[in-house]
């Protein structure tokens, strides 16, 4: 029967076209303004590791000050200082462990058609690469002993590689960055992890631009390469590098890939001894309770989804709800001219249960072809917010998920609208239909 | 075929009470063909909503084809409906955007019947009342007297054992309704029991039983057609 009531459906669409017209178009309206917003709430909260994001870990250990501090207060920051970062990287805890930190500086082309230029990127361990999964299009990242030996070499972004040697495979070239000369050791392909969870906080943000090279974070730490984010000290530091290195200030973030995330339980235990240790050594006064964040814990940690955001979506659920109550409304009106029919299909032995089915069928019908509007309606939508600013644009990209998010959410808006009218409708006593016709 | 004993249906609101059967008492066999007949308001129409179980009854007892139909709910009055009762009604409450195939599809749809046998039903109920040729028309595109047929096609589709006709021939014409009465005639001889509502005392007569009902109850002027005293003799 199912089959029959849709085709009755489908026929019901020809009948009152202009009734049927504006229904369609008021659940497209709703609908496709609640997949926009959820699209882009999708996309931002999305997990871009989601084999290996569980035992992707964040450690944080409160080396703020005792002054003013009361047990229970907010951590100081969310990164490390230099010491911790360094400690974090000599632990041998998890598989693999990096530190990282914002850098930017002149690069000075061998080519006279382009002159110096600024570039940003990010001075990690090697073991970066692949904690993150990072791509590669020509060479590989630098070595575990060029990381110890904090040797000169670099990685580059595809974009910067094809702005200073085009086409050409540039491993093994030396480049002239920050008046250092770094040697090519590989160039990674197009790497767009959204969120870009490793560059949450400082520089170019969640969703922000790609880093355009990376040198090690221990020859970045030779050369005393000015940290290029966000940096807090709480107290006076004297001034110099080695001063930087020495305090307390944090600005260094630090990733573990643990083996499984039923290793975080030891990992715990690892960073309370760590941090027992480190007050015996007159550090990390407060005490506070040592945490680890996974993954989608330190997104949800930092709130990389907006208040704004969740707003807008919220909203845009409460015009779904407006535009389902009209919808109701015109599915009183659409069914009401229906009464005789109805009362004919009593006559010849259909059920309250079969009528019920047949109109809630019709609904779920005209959620079908509203669907189809809206879908249309919110990739236009998602295209013109994503044509607004190039951050956007990362994120308003509709996948397989919110494709099929779309039309269940039509259908099931358009049988929640149906449900009254289609109780109505069952109410017809065929009696009074039959005789007053 | 069908027998009601000591029935009776009030309408009640909440400052009046109308009783539009009281004490009523019928049986039909199988195979009669039987007017009912009656002025306005006298009950007519309630005895054939509630013979056609599109009306529930108050108090009495209803046995249909040796059902008994009191207690019965939504689901199991709707699946006799559809198997033992054909309807046709003054108006022949055609449903205007389905074709005259699907128009007598319906009651078949609701009976379960796979497409090949709803196929040959619709074609041979259709071929009976002479419309096979125009079953990809719809009902507006034909006269009163062939929307009947139509109706009259839906009802016989199911083979039901009891055809319940509520004026069927008020709207038409004389000559269309002959034709439709001649036609009823034909199928009530092939053994379908018919059971009409009319106001028409020729239509009244040419049946082989009428009944009369006055206030709600079978009047004594019931009689028996000089064809069924025949067909008795």
């Amino acid at each position: 029967m199912f089959q029959y009531y849709f085709m009755l459906g489908v026929r019901s669409l020809r009948r009152n076209p202009a009734l049927t017209a504006l229904m369609v178009l008021i659940l497209a309206v709703g609908v496709a303004a609640s997949v926009s917003t959820l699209t882009i709430l999708h996309v931002m909260s999305g997990d871009p590791y989601p084999d290996k994001s569980e035992r992707m870990i964040v450690p944080m250990v409160d080396n703020g000050p005792i002054e003013g501090y009361t047990p229970g207060d907010e951590r100081n920051d969310n990164q490390a200082s230099y010491r911790d970062a360094v400690n974090f990287l000599n632990s041998k805890q998890g598989d693999r462990r990096t530190a990282l930190y914002g850098v930017a500086g002149s690069v000075e082309p061998e080519r006279s058609d382009i002159g110096v230029f600024t570039a940003e990127g990010l001075a990690p361990t090697r073991d970066f690469f692949d904690i993150f999964e990072v791509p590669f299009m020509y060479g590989q990242a630098w070595s575990a002993s060029e990381d110890k030996d904090a040797t000169d070499v670099i990685v580059l972004s595809r974009k910067l590689s094809e702005k200073l040697y085009g086409s050409e495979n540039p491993v093994g070239k030396r480049i002239k960055l920050m008046n250092n000369s770094y040697l090519i050791t590989g160039v990674i392909n197009n790497w767009r992890p959204v969120p870009r969870v490793h560059r949450i906080i400082g520089g170019p943000g969640a969703f922000g631009d790609e880093d355009e090279f990376f040198i090690p974070f221990s020859s970045a730490i030779r050369h005393e390469t000015q940290h290029n984010g966000s940096m807090n000290c709480t107290s006076y530091r004297d001034p110099g590098w080695q001063s930087l290195l020495d305090s307390e200030c944090t600005w260094i973030q630090v990733w573990f890939e643990l083996h499984s995330a039923s290793a975080r339980g030891d990992f715990q235990n690892w960073l309370d001894a760590y941090s027992a240790e480190q007050r015996k050594l007159g550090r990390l006064k407060r005490n506070a309770p040592n945490v680890q964040f996974n993954l989608m814990e330190w997104l949800e940690h930092l709130k990389v989804v907006g208040k704004d955001s969740r707003i807008s979506a919220w909203l845009a659920f409460g015009f779904l709800v407006l535009c389902l109550v009209n919808t109701i409304g015109l599915l009183l009106a659409k069914f009401s001219v229906r009464a005789p029919e109805i009362g004919v299909r009593r006559a010849l032995g259909a059920s309250r249960k079969e009528i019920f089915t047949q109109f809630l069928i019709e609904s779920a019908v005209v959620g079908l072809v509203g669907g189809v509007l809206g879908l249309l309606l919110a990739l236009a939508s998602l295209t013109l917010i994503g044509k607004s600013s190039e951050q956007l644009a990362i994120v308003t990209h509709m996948d397989w998920l919110m494709l099929g998010v779309t039309f269940v959410m039509s259908v099931s808006a358009a049988i929640l609208a149906g449900l009254l009218p289609t109780w109505r409708a069952c109410q017809v006593t065929p009696a009074m239909q039959l005789k007053s016709q | 075929m069908l027998r009601m004993q000591n029935l009776s249906k009030v309408y009640r609101t909440h400052m009046i009470e109308t009783h539009a059967l009281r004490g009523f008492e019928i049986e039909v066999k199988q195979g009669e063909f039987v007017t009912v007949t009656g002025p306005s308001g006298s009950g007519k129409t309630s005895f054939l909503n509630i013979a056609g179980l599109l009306e529930d009854f108050t108090s009495g007892e209803y046995i249909l084809d040796g059902v008994n139909v009191k207690g019965l709910d939504d689901n199991a009055r709707s699946r006799l409906r559809n198997e033992k009762l054909g309807f046709i009604f003054q108006g022949f409450n055609l449903i205007p955007d389905l074709s005259l195939y699907d128009n007598v599809d319906v009651p078949l749809r609701y009976r379960g019947f796979n497409a090949a046998e709803r196929k040959e039903r619709i074609t041979e109920a259709l071929t009976k009342v002479g419309l096979a040729s125009r079953m990809k028309h719809f009902p507006a595109e034909l006269s009163g007297g062939q929307q009947q047929r139509v109706a009259i096609a839906r009802a016989l589709a199911g083979s039901p054992k009891l055809l319940l006709a509520d004026e069927p021939t008020g709207n038409l014409d004389t000559q269309m309704a002959r034709g439709v009465m001649e036609l009823l005639e034909e199928i009530n001889a092939e053994g379908t029991t018919i059971l009409m509502v009319t106001h028409d005392p020729e239509l009244a007569q040419r049946s082989q039983r009428n009944v009369h009902i006055i206030d709600g109850q079978v009047s004594d002027l019931v009689r028996k057609s000089p064809t069924l005293v025949a067909k008795e003799a």
